[in-house]
């Protein structure tokens, strides 16, 4: 009997990993090289790290409930300001780009997520987002784990790439793909190499390590080739200035390349504690923080969009945590838990999923989460990309409705 | 992958020591394939030395190169030691691949960053950079000498009980971190001990703790109860388990292929039978150095059964190259460039390290692996063009560009190439000749042909 896709991949991870695919899609990941190409209908799924906990209550304000106003003297956003969603919530005053995407129906905000007993470190926090793990000493990320599961006993190519200044996030650790990174498209876009005659025999079927390297060297020239064509074509869509802006700008060229990359992971905010960590001073740091991303991922999707492309990308953002309703006495807050996802692309449903947190029942000073972060999770990989969630996140989490029927 | 050599089916024929003889003559192919494998890459003057001397004079002076080796180590753990005082892990990783290029025991430096892919200490757990310099240390010290003393400073190194997430192991709380690295992964391997292994061996290390710089037994809270690992019961305590776990049969195997894989293959599993002579030998005194030399001397090392067989990691590729033309690059922009390879030293993965192999190339790691090498060698840009080829074969006499271009090819990529080769020679018909010999030793160190060894 000539084995499914399945059975090979079953015997291939063994007893490390144990993923599989739902027979509905069974070689979504293997994509032979050079087939990807524009308009082959492949979605793209892309994660924003919003590095050092994002003040989720003056990014979608709750500026309808006292409580929000009586505790934040100084950081307060006015009413006025605010890009109005209803008359209990807004859009803070920076993310007008966001808010336009957010009134096309391009965008939705996922409520209120986090998880029971959340840390309030920044490392072990992240390490739980990352791992998709809140229990400490889960090796892999779940990212990285969605690329071991598509190494399939041929090396094919990874799924998964970071794009950004800095190191990788853990979210990208896997154990046996390697997860490759770029600053920028230079780094793809490689002159051929001087002709060579042809090398000989069925070289094609041959399962020596050379011949996988030299199969692996015409596809990536395909690659390089499509990157710099993708990288030459004209916008019409300005992006912001600013690395962040650059780095979706990367990822709007690949996915116009057809690169075949599923899942890209990039970052704002920076390293070190990250540029979200705000506990003085936070209004002027935040408003120029919540500008890039607003100004970026407006840009990246309008992009998309004249492509005729936007309907193949889902954007998600997280952070380690929100931060408290008070104001810390510097003008700034400290760790929290709950804060909001936002979701933008072509295929969502659009508003809000979930209710505001209570901002009168909190959880040492800051709002409560009442949706699991690997519920979004959960979403992303099954509404999105195809994937069964539960073998990724090592649980049964139940995606929310967030996409367009 | 490759059909099996004959070689590979008879263990006694396979590990004799290669001999020259006219079918398989001592040529440069073979000499470049041992400084690949074992030195990151060939200079000119090692293989110079090792054709004229042959096999056996060139493995012995892998493994004890001649000359004094203290005043570089000196030199250079005095630049360490003060590069750490800025406090940043990264110092170390970027001092450690300086060392790699300019060592004059480049064997020992391969060794060490073999043995870092089998501790796989994550810098990112330890806060102080010292602590991570001192365990590169210990794994470079060790490198080649007895496994057991590696073992037993691997159990007892801060850096590394702290990655583990073992600094604190209480009587009522046992971390199981260390035991289960100890049993799993570094001696006799998961399939030879069970949970309970992993449970009970944990309770034997309790009562340490990392305090600073040191390791410290407190023994109000080591658990002093009978133990029950790897078939033996007693009162065990950490250091009992250790010596237990190194004495199990498994464990000499589990190293036998370490060093099987780092220099035989990555592609062929080795039967058993294979690998027994290696094992039984090795089990004797857990000399790593005598069972480096036994497998590198071999004749299946100089057989095809060991050629092209792996996937030059990105460490060894471009710390390869570097040594090869003889320069020094900036290593802090080097490692970043690994690291986005897929290569972050000081911060595998996981804690298996890496799994290597072919997932090393897929069409985007090739195209940067590509891009590294035409940086490495261009005349301005992130490295300064501190890499001259032309200077490198007017050096050992070769002042003609073509005579520089054989030079070079013989000295990157002496065999498999002939296509490389005569491709790579277009590059010459136009510019510089300074310019043109760069642009053709990139054209060998892009190629298919030398991301293996």
């Amino acid at each position: 009997m000539i084995p499914t896709r399945r059975e090979f991949l079953e015997v291939a991870l063994g007893a490390t990993g144990a993923l599989s695919f739902g027979a509905a899609q069974p070689g979504w990941l293997r994509r032979l090289p050079g087939r990807a190409a524009p308009g082959a209908g492949e979605t793209a799924l892309v994660v924003v790290q919003l590095s050092g906990g994002n003040d989720g209550l003056n990014t979608v304000v709750p500026y309808g409930d006292d409580e929000y106003g009586r505790h934040r003297p100084t950081l307060r956003l006015a009413e006025r300001e605010l890009h109005k969603i209803d008359d209990h919530l807004g859009f803070h005053p920076r993310l007008g780009g966001i808010a336009a995407l957010y009134r096309d129906g391009l965008a939705s905000i996922v409520q209120g997520v986090g998880y029971a007993g959340s840390d309030r470190d920044h490392g072990p926090a992240l390490r739980a987002w990352h791992t998709a793990d809140p229990a400490p000493g889960r090796e892999t990320g779940w990212l990285g784990r969605v690329a071991d599961a598509a190494q399939g006993p041929e090396h094919d190519d990874t799924p998964v790439m970071f794009v950004g200044p800095i190191a990788a996030p853990f979210a990208l650790n896997a154990t046996r793909a390697v997860v490759p990174a770029i600053g920028s498209l230079a780094e793809l876009a490689v002159d051929a190499a001087p002709a060579r005659p042809a090398e000989g025999g069925a070289e094609g079927a041959e399962r020596s390590l050379l011949a996988h390297v030299r199969r692996t060297e015409r596809a990536a020239q395909a690659l390089s080739e499509a990157v710099a064509r993708a990288r030459d074509a004209r916008s019409r869509v300005e992006y912001p200035s600013g690395p962040f802006a650059a780095d979706l700008f990367t990822v709007a060229r690949l996915i116009r390349a057809g690169a075949g990359i599923r899942i890209f992971c990039t970052e704002l905010g920076g390293e070190g504690f990250g540029g979200f960590d705000n506990h003085a001073n936070q209004l002027g740091n935040h408003c120029a923080l919540l500008q890039q991303l607003s100004a970026a991922v407006s840009a990246f999707l309008r992009d998309l969009e004249a492509a005729g492309l936007l309907d193949r990308v889902l954007l998600m953002t997280f952070s380690e945590f929100g931060r408290t309703l008070a104001e810390n006495g510097r003008r700034g807050t400290g760790h929290g838990a709950a804060a909001p996802v936002l979701l933008a692309g072509g295929r969502l449903r659009g508003g809000l999923l979930g209710v505001h947190p209570s901002l009168t029942d909190l959880d040492q000073g800051a709002p409560r989460p009442h949706t699991d972060f690997r519920r979004v999770y959960a979403t992303v990989l099954e509404g999105w990309l195809g994937l069964p969630s539960e073998p990724v996140l090592g649980g049964s989490f139940a995606p929310l409705p967030a996409f367009a029927g | 992958m490759a059909p099996r050599h004959q070689l590979s089916r008879d263990p006694a024929a396979a590990w004799a020591p290669y001999a020259p003889d006219a079918a398989r003559p001592w040529t440069l192919a073979r000499a470049s394939h041992l400084y690949r494998r074992a030195a990151f890459g060939a200079r000119a003057e090692d293989l110079v030395r090792a054709l004229a001397g042959g096999p056996e004079q060139a493995v012995a002076e892998l493994l004890a190169p001649p000359g004094d080796l203290t005043a570089f180590d000196r030199a250079r753990d005095a630049d360490e030691t003060a590069a750490c005082r800025s406090g940043r892990s990264d110092a170390v990783r970027d001092w450690w691949l300086r060392r790699m290029i300019l060592s004059p025991h480049p064997l020992r430096e391969r060794m060490a960053l073999l043995w870092h892919a089998h501790f796989a200490l994550d810098a990112a757990q330890v806060k102080e950079a010292p602590a991570v310099r001192r365990h590169v240390a210990l794994l470079r010290e060790h490198a080649l000498g007895s496994y057991r003393s590696l073992v037993e400073a691997m159990v007892r190194d801060p850096a590394l009980l702290a990655s583990l997430g073992a600094a604190a192991s209480r009587r009522g709380q046992p971390a199981e971190g260390l035991a289960r690295a100890l049993l799993e992964r570094w001696t006799v391997g998961a399939e030879h001990c069970a949970e309970e292994d992993v449970r009970e061996a944990a309770r034997a290390f309790t009562g340490t703790f990392v305090r600073g710089d040191e390791v410290i037994h407190v023994a109000r809270e080591h658990d002093g109860g009978v133990k029950r690992v790897l078939g033996r019961t007693g009162p065990f305590t950490g250091e009992d388990v250790v010596q237990i776990a190194l004495a199990h049969p498994a464990t000499a195997e589990t190293v036998v292929r370490r060093l099987w894989r780092a220099f035989v293959s990555e592609v062929e599993e080795p039967a058993p039978a294979l690998l027994a002579p290696l094992a039984r030998s090795f089990a004797a005194g857990l000399d790593l150095g005598r069972l480096a030399g036994t497998i590198l001397r071999s004749s299946l090392f100089f057989s095809d059964a060991a050629r092209g067989q792996r996937i030059t990691s990105p460490v060894e590729l471009a710390v390869g190259l570097v040594r090869s033309l003889e320069g020094l690059i900036a290593t802090s922009t080097l490692a970043r460039d690994l690291d986005r390879l897929g290569q972050r030293l000081l911060h595998p993965p996981t804690a298996r390290g890496w799994a290597g192999g072919p997932a090393w190339i897929d069409r985007v790691t090739l195209l940067r692996r590509q891009a590294l090498a035409a940086a490495l060698l261009a005349e301005g840009g992130a490295y300064g063009g501190r890499l001259d080829p032309r200077e490198v074969a007017a050096r050992h006499g070769h002042a003609d560009v073509n005579a520089a271009a054989d030079f070079l090819a013989d000295l990157l990529l002496p065999e498999g190439g002939e296509a490389v080769r005569s491709a790579a020679r277009a590059e010459l018909s136009r510019g510089a000749p300074g310019e043109a010999l760069r642009r053709f030793a990139i054209a060998i160190a892009r190629s298919p042909e030398y991301q293996l060894s």
